[in-house]
């Protein structure tokens, strides 16, 4: 890409904002060198292994513990200075409830953290754990969304009237009119399943007491240490001065690294307390059962459209089985706010009215998962849209274009209050459509299939926020208000340079693509550039990396921070090359002046060591900070729409992807390989949620799914080869018109899916609406219409 | 995720390993490839007091070759099948079955003989031994003994193993040239436990069949009925009417869902052996 | 009780005490600090933890490092040197086969020993073959494609020596 990007005079650049450059960070990992929380050991470290509730709901009558591991054992009573997470949304009428460390009276959970054992081997700790006698008495399981809101329920939280966070409600528009004046009305109940996110590696503390500097050291696999040191030094009562959070390589994050854990607080509280080094490792089961899970919606719909199938108003009820916690600093509104809160997606649909409900239940807290809240959202609204195209007898692929926002009006206000700053959806939706070859796919559906498998096109769309900031945040009433984001931009005196900045990489390619919009303003190779992250005590405080927000705010960041470095280098350059400013050029880590140069190193060294080789009034030194937010803080909304063709195979239940497509746009691409791949990581785990993950509950609140034997993840037979087909529309409001991306590929999947298997069990009259699509529901919903026997 | 503690006695023949299992005041378990039962003590799922290691049991390692039958020591490994490394008289079922157990890194430590004694409903190698009638050879403090495979499971992970006894060998008998097998796996995912598996074996000379569904929350069951009409000729709709009634009156209580997918599964093994002949 | 237990770690004779309970992987891990075998399931389904044991890939959390006396063990680290394990992280790198890093040593000894045995391998089966190996960051398309092109690379220089060697 040699065209400049915003109108800047900038050098031609091979590895800058629009390069597929390989990635710096690869060299580490692949030696096997990253290193983990696990990896880590300090001198004196005891293991910690957590007693943790084997039951969902019960009041703690006694702890018994052997008397050989007294000592080794640690109880709420032993942190009494560790202050419970409390994360209180501000909407209106939220219930607040704490979220201890260690919990002391009443369990609420299967996993709710009960006591810390220690001993100098993992297995031993678990010994101890095992051994210790907890005395229950037992309570009713709130086990289901259901159950919790029935008329005198047992309540997850004593102090509350009911079993609701909050319910909150958007009214834009007149919706008896609609119903009214709609000719067509279609209802849909709707369900996706609650299942965990499942970072290869699982979340892990490691805490220890820093003699020589007076402060608590505490490494996490989080996707946020700056943020976790301000809540962990509230929680702790110690200030952050004497608090530094480390975020070591991360094994994946994908959301719920991205929450403040009690385990954090209680590893890192009794690490104090003791004054030992510590080291919890989270193993698969306990990532299964008590990390913050992901999704569990219910939906009710209803479209009112016109006999075309253009939608004129929209109803709609989200529940969300929020578990029986309220995550630190999202809160336990935050996915049935976000999914009501984006329902309208890429469609224009003026008159939209809904309620948003987060009910407590005696499961793990529900928590962000990639994607937060719109994957429900896609799958809600883009089966509903199949359902009004087939109710109104037309090809679901033109009802849904002609429904969404045209590019004339952009930029665009949803009926729930989102500014749509740009973008083209139709295009984007007749790019993938155009893909798979509708036509074709319709012609063989009309001839019988040799193998008796029916053949279904699914297609869906969706809008996502991405890289808000402080308006957004806002508005959503959290704690912590996500509106910028840092960079310090540091050279060494031999012309290398270092970039801090406060957002962590996990597998984004930040140290590459961070490294590239430092050559784009500076011309330094991409792999004289470092990118340090993930430690307080190195980094600027910043936010982290979620909410696809990274590239944009800490992109921008890196410019500005190194644009300002580019001005100073061009003055002391041209000083050194005795020649006007206006003059010389930056390329390839050096300043050109006609065919003379000077190289970083020579600046470096002049600025460093030898400030009177620098113009007069030159301030020595180089290095510069800025801080990034976008030019409007209410999100640039990237967007997509993916398309499939799978068979079902009315036999088995077993659904097969034969084709897959994504076009999508998320602005201006720093790194288009990074982003590919980033699209296909979360198609991946968006057909997770599908097709295949999930973790049910018995009626006694026990999770029916806690290791990878009955909890599956899609492997590399399950997941298609993605197409990614790009396009570009640089947002008006950001740092080279970057939009986020990382997220996105996650969202639409389970829509898209769903929406296939419908058209596939279309001819049977058969329609299925919840996820995870498993043989049993299919096989199930194709039996409801179809008498057995008739079958095989 | 750590086992509990337990002792460790590395076996040095089978009769030190039935010797160390004889000792009825422990919990003993021997170990063969461990593919199940480590993650099993792991997971703490899986009590033991004593493991008894068999894997320098040299003798459970040979495979012999005989006449009617070829015995196969219980610590081949699945990969030995996949490979080709050990005889075969199955007319390519045995490796083929191989190839289609979890992943290459667990076919390579994974036994035959631990994958039966294990007897989880779902696995592999137990409906394919009782397609192929093999028998499995025990042996215990009161010596040795023959148990069809037919008859060795008797529920999910319930064999008629004895305390004390372990699995030898599994004697395969050479099946006539002239049969066809047929296998259809339904798994949501490869390498996965199958959620239907059906084996069908056809020999048109001698006009016979046998058909064998797992993966049916039990024993696999031998579809006697299922396979007179195949022998009989019997296809298509006719066919499936059978399977059907067969396993509803199995007793197996299968919901409506898993029932059409059993009924799928087994047809389509039956038309994989047929489209062979 | 520990027990006493000799194998060849990486080509080196090493001797180590260990609880019969303890795992191949925490021995690795823990005890000689060879920390690119990677923890993901410690129930032998994900594949991160992934080595050679007497030259065969086997899952490292489900090996009892008691049972292994006398073994030769080869982790990622004992493949630094090894000409087609070289050729399969440069394949990595190029084709971008990696984000976290976490599962990617034990997609790499898995893939290393796909190609040893079939050096021909491509496309589906590529992905049939690397089923027991999970990865929740790429989707597995970059992984596919890096061991593809590392197959066709490998084979080329296979194909270079031999006509050297004439």
């Amino acid at each position: 890409m040699n065209q400049t990007l915003d109108g800047r005079d900038r050098i031609v650049r091979t590895q800058g904002v629009g390069a597929s450059v390989k990635r710096n960070e690869d060299k580490r990992l692949l030696n096997g060198q990253g290193e983990y929380l696990g990896d880590l050991q300090v001198p004196g470290m005891a293991e910690v292994a957590f007693l943790r509730s084997p039951v969902a709901h019960a009041r703690i009558r006694g702890i018994e513990i052997p008397e050989a591991h007294k000592g080794s054992v640690f109880l709420a009573s032993d942190i009494p200075f560790a202050k419970p997470i409390v994360a209180v949304s501000a909407a209106k009428g939220f219930n607040a409830s704490d979220y201890p460390a260690l919990v002391s009276d009443k369990v609420r959970f299967v996993g709710d953290l009960i006591a810390i054992c220690i001993a100098p081997t993992r297995a031993e700790a678990e010994d101890i754990a095992q051994s210790c006698i907890v005395d229950f008495e037992d309570l009713p399981a709130v086990w289901d969304i259901d159950v919790a809101t029935a008329a005198g329920a047992p309540k997850v939280h004593d102090h509350w009237a009911d079993n609701v966070y909050v319910e909150t409600r958007i009214e834009t528009g007149d919706i008896a009119a609609v119903r009214a004046k709609a000719e067509v009305t279609v209802k849909r109940n709707l369900r996706m399943g609650r299942h965990a996110g499942v970072s290869l590696e699982g979340r892990g503390v490691l805490a220890h007491f820093n003699r020589r500097l007076d402060e608590l050291t505490v490494y996490s696999s989080t996707q946020f240490p700056h943020v976790i040191r301000t809540i962990m030094a509230t929680c702790l009562g110690v200030s952050e001065a004497k608090l530094r959070v480390i975020a070591p390589d991360v094994g994946g994050g994908f959301g719920p690294k991205n929450n403040f854990h009690p385990e954090e607080l209680a590893v890192a509280a009794l690490s104090m307390k003791l004054n030992r080094p510590l080291r919890w490792i989270e193993d698969r089961r306990e990532h299964l059962i008590a990390s913050p899970h992901a999704r569990e919606h219910r939906y009710e719909l209803t479209a009112y459209a016109d006999s075309k199938g253009k939608i004129l108003g929209l109803e709609a009820v989200v529940v969300v089985d929020a578990g029986a916690y309220s995550v630190w600093p999202w809160t336990a509104a935050m996915e049935a706010g976000m999914s009501a809160g984006i329902m309208t997606g890429p469609y224009d649909i003026p008159v939209y009215h809904a309620r948003a409900i987060s009910v407590a239940t005696n499961k793990s807290p529900l928590g962000p998962y990639r994607g937060v809240g719109r994957s429900g959202a896609c799958f809600a609204i883009e089966t509903l849209v199949d359902a009004v195209a087939r109710e109104v007898k037309r090809e679901p692929a033109d009802v849904r274009i002609e429904n969404m926002v045209p590019l004339e009006a952009m930029p665009y206000r949803s009926a729930t209050h989102k500014y749509y700053d740009s973008g083209d959806y139709p295009t984007c939706a007749q790019m993938a459509r155009d893909a798979v070859d509708l036509p074709g796919i319709r012609a063989r559906q009309a001839k019988p299939s040799p193998d008796g498998k029916l053949i279904g096109f699914g297609m869906a769309s969706y809008t996502e926020q991405s890289a808000h900031g402080t308006a957004e945040w806002v508005a959503r009433g959290l704690p912590v208000v996500f509106g910028y984001e840092p960079a310090l931009a540091r050279f060494t005196p031999d012309g290398k340079l270092i970039l801090f900045v406060g957002i962590q990489n996990h597998g984004q390619g930040l140290e590459t693509t961070l490294a590239q919009v430092a050559h784009e303003e500076l011309g330094i190779p991409v792999a004289d550039v470092i990118v340090r992250h993930g430690d307080s005590s190195v980094s600027p405080y910043g936010m982290g990396t979620f909410a696809s927000r990274s590239m944009t705010m800490a992109g921008g960041a890196v410019s500005i921070a190194c644009g300002q470095l580019a001005e100073k280098i061009l003055r002391i350059g041209a000083h050194l090359l005795q020649a006007p400013k206006d003059a010389v050029t930056l390329r390839d880590g050096k300043v050109f002046f006609g065919q003379q140069s000077v190289s970083f190193a020579q600046i470096g060294e002049a600025a460093f060591l030898h400030p009177e080789r620098l113009p007069e009034g030159e301030e020595p030194a180089l290095e510069a900070n800025a801080v990034y937010q976008p030019g409007r803080s209410t999100g640039a909304f990237s967007y997509a729409t993916h398309a499939c063709v799978v068979t079902v195979d009315p036999g088995t239940g077993h659904v097969e992807i034969l084709d897959y497509v994504v076009c999508h746009d998320c602005g201006t691409m720093v790194n288009p390989m990074i982003v590919e791949a980033q699209v296909v990581g979360g198609v991946a785990q968006g057909l997770g949620t599908a097709l295949y993950e999930e973790i049910p509950y018995d009626d006694n609140g026990q999770p029916l799914a806690s290791t990878f034997l009955d909890y599956m993840i899609p492997g590399a037979t399950e997941v298609p080869d993605v197409r990614v087909l790009h396009m570009e529309t640089p947002s008006p409001h950001t740092r080279f018109g970057i939009k986020g991306m990382g997220e996105g590929g996650a969202i639409a999947p389970p829509a898209v899916i769903i929406n296939a298997i419908n058209d596939a069990l279309k001819p049977l009259g058969a329609e299925i609406g919840e996820t995870p699509a498993t043989p049993d529901r299919i096989l199930d919903a194709i039996l409801a219409v179809k008498p057995a026997g008739a079958a095989a | 995720m750590k086992p509990a503690n337990f002792t460790y006695h590395r076996a040095t023949s089978v009769e030190d390993a039935v010797a160390a299992l004889a000792d009825t005041s422990q919990m003993s378990r021997v170990l063969a490839g461990g593919q199940s039962l480590v993650p099993m003590l792991n997971l703490r799922l899986a009590p033991v007091d004593t493991l008894i290691d068999l894997s320098r049991v040299a003798s459970l390692k040979t495979v012999d070759e005989q006449s009617s039958a070829i015995r196969y020591g219980a610590l081949t490994t699945h990969a030995a099948f996949e490979d080709g490394r050990v005889p075969d008289g199955s007319n390519g079922l045995m490796p083929y079955v191989g190839t289609q157990i979890a992943y290459r890194a667990v076919r390579t430590r994974g036994t035959i003989g631990g994958a039966v004694a294990l007897a989880d409903p779902a696995a592999d190698w137990l409906t394919t031994i009782i397609a192929l009638e093999a028998d499995v050879i025990a042996i215990g403090a009161n010596g040795r003994r023959t148990i069809a495979a037919g008859e060795f499971a008797i529920g999910p992970y319930m064999t008629a193993l004895q305390d004390g006894e372990l699995i030898e060998a599994i004697a395969v008998p050479r099946r006539p040239a002239s049969e066809r097998w047929g296998h259809e796996k339904m798994a949501r995912k490869t390498g996965e436990y199958a959620e239907s598996m059906a084996i069908a074996l056809i020999d048109r000379n001698r006009k016979t069949a046998r058909v064998v569904l797992g993966a049916a929350d039990g024993a696999p069951i031998v579809l006697a009925e299922t396979a007179r009409a195949v022998a009989g000729g019997q296809t298509d709709d006719s066919l499936a009417s059978v399977i059907r009634t067969e396993l509803v009156a199995s007793g197996r209580d299968f919901a409506p869902a898993k029932l059409l997918m059993h009924s799928t599964v087994i047809l389509r093994a039956v038309k994989k052996a047929a489209a062979k002949q | 009780m520990k027990t006493t237990v000799s194998a060849t770690i990486n080509g080196v004779a090493q001797t180590f005490e260990v609880e019969p309970r303890t795992s191949l992987a925490d021995v690795l891990r823990e005890q000689m600090r060879l920390t690119a075998t990677h923890l993901g399931c410690e129930h032998g389904v994900c594949g991160a933890c992934t080595v050679l044991i007497d030259g065969q890939p086997a899952r490292s959390c489900i090996a009892l490092a008691v049972t292994l006396d006398g073994a030769a063990i080869t982790t990622l680290e004992g493949l630094a040197d090894d000409p087609l394990m070289q050729t399969l992280k440069a394949s990595f790198h190029d084709q971008h086969g990696l984000q976290c890093g976490f599962c990617t040593p034990g997609m790499l000894m898995s893939g290393w020993d796909l190609l040893k045995r079939k050096p021909d391998i491509q496309g589906q089966d590529i992905r049939v073959a690397m089923s027991g190996n999970l990865c929740r960051c790429t989707g597995y398309q970059g992984i596919v494609r890096s061991i593809e092109k590392a197959a066709q690379t490998a084979k080329g220089q296979v194909s270079q020596t031999k006509g050297a060697a004439a």
